[in-house]
């Protein structure tokens, strides 16, 4: 008898084991690094003729000798840049999640995870790379060694963030004077959009990242456009507890704050109004009542490329 | 325990022949594994340029070898050979077929040492980052063997407080993971088991503890055969069983911890190599470390190997490969194993 309970027990820790292992398998491949390192300000040291060229991006120098033709980008967000800025011509292969705009060469390299072979195998002449992909530095040495430059960008803090972005792939790609001639719509735009809503009156709001309710404080990029706006961050009451910039909010907190305002950044991952209004207690928020709940369109919020000013006209048409 | 007991009167306790043939398949699949990647490189130039002839690969293919795939093919091995080494050495102490650094808890006890030497540090690797994983895998190694008590030699006890005292360390990883989120890139990607990006410096240092812990392992090869005997029979030979135990425990925790801090977590390892080697040869004995350590290596360049090409141009974290493999071996080692089950 002791036998047969001491094998369930081992069964049943096999099990455990066996799923655990699974688990971390499944976490692994779908953690998104959410850390961000301390902001560093680019700046951009231009040369009269446009190449050679040193730029320091991200805290990291590269020097680009020739005008890039076979352009690797890694970033979502560096890829809309290029094609906005007409450089697209230059790009070669793109990472797979850069589905924006549908002209860029798509490819199956994991700007996650990056494998510096699979890069190689396109030949590029520059790679753009994010400096919170996975050993992000270790993988910059190596094709440094291959004599293969790397412009590393990072998240943002705000909009001069983007800005400077635009600069330094401007200058990477010898289309400074289109990156700022983007800037200024932009701006223009922006300013607009900010000027038209400028007598509402600031209420709360959440931005849902995903249904166990992680947001975004003010700290984040996608705080700071909802900054712009005076708006309440319902999750800056949880910014002590998590550095990151991205905290799980409790269910409970969240109804007692009673948002205005609710923003689904979750909605390319089928939370719809439906589903979170039939959530316990959704019913009582104000936003679920005054139907103030806007599903947000995939990747704009989380991408700081020309199509974020379209996220500042989302949130002003939410306050009219 | 006694049909433990190599026969030596009848065969000679080991074979060299089966060492030969494990250095084989290793040169076989290090060359394997050298010669495949997402960028096609000439297999007669691969050669020359090892060799070091004239009209070898050059420029950036040479690099490309010598820098990029060369290290990782290199340390995998190192790996391979420390898990697959202190696998068999923790199932000779603990007289215990299913003790492995994995489940034993060395692992999440070097992880915790490692990621705490990250977290104070913002490395990804720093020659203090072995030695924080040897601490804490030692402590962890300690732990559970504290918890089993008298229990150790029952595989389900040794298991069970494994996984807590594991459970139990990575709990508090997480949770300085998530206090230190400016550091959380560089222990996700430790994290996660692999080899992608090595270069000498990884390899030098790992090689360093690894060969160290090793040599002192093979050394005392004949005398952790005396362990595999009752405690009273182990002293009748000349050995004192609780010093060879401590040396052994130390030696392996030393190899397990460097593996850890160089590739993350990979499991299995250290339970399948040593019983296939058991399993052909049917001769149980730690004169097989050798081997076993080379066996190991040659496991874990293959296992390598099928992280980076079976999804190419993607990476499969090395872990699940051996996990895939390792844990229906284990139920099977399990199921051959009841009887020792009390």
């Amino acid at each position: 008898m002791k036998t047969k309970i001491s094998q369930i027990l081992i069964a049943v820790v096999v099990f455990a084991a066996v799923i655990f292992a699974g688990i971390n398998f499944f976490q692994s491949t779908s953690t998104e690094p959410t850390a961000q390192a301390e902001p560093e300000v680019s700046e951009v040291v231009e040369t009269p003729a446009l190449f050679p060229v040193t730029i320091t991006s991200a805290g990291f120098e590269t020097t680009i000798e020739e005008e890039p033709i076979s352009l690797v980008s890694l970033s979502p967000s560096a890829t809309e840049i290029l094609f906005a800025i007409g450089a697209g011509g230059q790009v070669i292969a793109v990472d797979s999640l850069s589905n924006y705009p549908e002209t860029a060469p798509i490819s199956q390299l994991n700007s996650f995870d990056p494998n510096v072979e699979s890069i190689l195998a396109f030949n590029p002449d520059l790679v753009i790379l994010n400096l919170n992909s996975m050993k992000a530095n270790e993988v910059r040495e190596a094709l440094d060694k291959l004599g293969i430059p790397v412009l590393m960008e990072q998240a943002p803090d705000d909009m001069e963030g983007v800005y400077q972005e635009i600069r330094v792939i401007g200058t990477a790609t010898g289309k400074l004077a289109n990156a700022e001639e983007l800037i200024t719509q932009m701006q223009q735009r922006r300013a607009e959009i900010l000027e038209s809503v400028k007598d509402v009156s600031p209420v709360n709001f959440f931005h849902e990242l995903d249904n166990t309710l992680y947001s975004v404080t003010s700290s984040t990029f996608i705080g700071s456009v909802y900054k712009d706006f005076g708006l309440i961050n319902v999750a800056d009451g949880a910014e002590g507890a998590d550095q990151s910039g991205y905290p799980q909010i409790s269910a409970e907190y969240l109804v007692s704050e009673n948002p205005q305002l609710i923003f689904l950044a979750d909605a390319q991952y089928g939370e719809t109004v439906e589903i979170v209004s039939a959530r316990a207690g959704w019913s009582q928020i104000d936003a679920v009542v005054n139907s103030k709940v806007i599903e947000l369109p995939a990747d704009i919020p989380s991408r700081w490329g020309p199509r974020i000013i379209d996220f500042y006209q989302i949130i002003a048409d939410s306050l009219k | 325990m006694t049909k433990l007991q190599p026969d030596s009167e009848f065969k000679p306790i080991w074979n060299i022949r089966i060492t030969l043939i494990s250095a084989l398949v290793l040169v076989l699949v290090a060359i394997l594994a050298i010669s495949m990647g997402p960028v096609a490189l000439e297999f007669t130039k691969i050669v020359k340029t090892l060799l070091g002839l004239e009209g070898g690969l050059e420029g950036r293919e040479r690099t490309l070898l010598l820098q990029i795939r060369l290290p990782r093919v290199v340390l995998g091995a190192l790996v391979g050979a420390a898990l697959a080494t202190s696998g068999m050495v923790y199932q000779t102490v603990f007289r215990n077929p299913l003790a492995d650094p994995y489940l034993l808890g060395t692992a999440a006890g070097a992880g915790l040492g490692a990621t705490i030497a990250i977290t104070s540090t913002n490395n990804s690797f720093n020659p203090a980052l072995p030695i924080f994983a040897f601490i804490g895998g030692a402590a962890a190694v300690a732990a559970t063997f504290l918890v089993s008590g008298r229990y150790f030699s029952n595989p389900g006890v040794l298991l069970l407080s494994g996984i807590a005292v594991g459970s139990f360390a990575s709990a508090i990883q997480i949770y300085l993971q998530q206090r230190n989120t400016e550091v959380l890139r560089p222990v996700y990607s430790w994290i996660l088991g692999q080899l992608t990006v090595s270069d000498w410096n990884d390899v030098k240092w790992a090689a360093l503890y690894i060969f160290f812990a090793l040599i002192i392992l093979f050394r005392i090869s004949k005398l952790l055969d005396g362990l595999m005997l009752s405690d009273e029979e182990a002293f009748s030979l000349g050995v004192s069983p609780n010093k060879i135990r401590i040396i052994a425990v130390v030696a392996a925790t030393l190899a397990t911890a460097t593996a850890v801090s160089v590739s993350g977590l990979i499991g299995f390892v250290g339970i399948i190599v040593p019983h296939i080697i058991k399993g052909i040869t049917r001769r149980v004995t730690n004169r097989a470390l050798p081997t076993i350590a080379l066996a190991g290596a040659a496991f874990l360049v293959l296992a390598d190997l099928g992280a980076r090409t079976l999804i190419a141009p993607a990476e499969l974290p090395i872990g699940v490969i051996t996990a895939f493999i390792g844990a229906p071996f284990f139920l099977f080692i399990l199921r051959t194993t009841k009887g020792g089950l009390k």
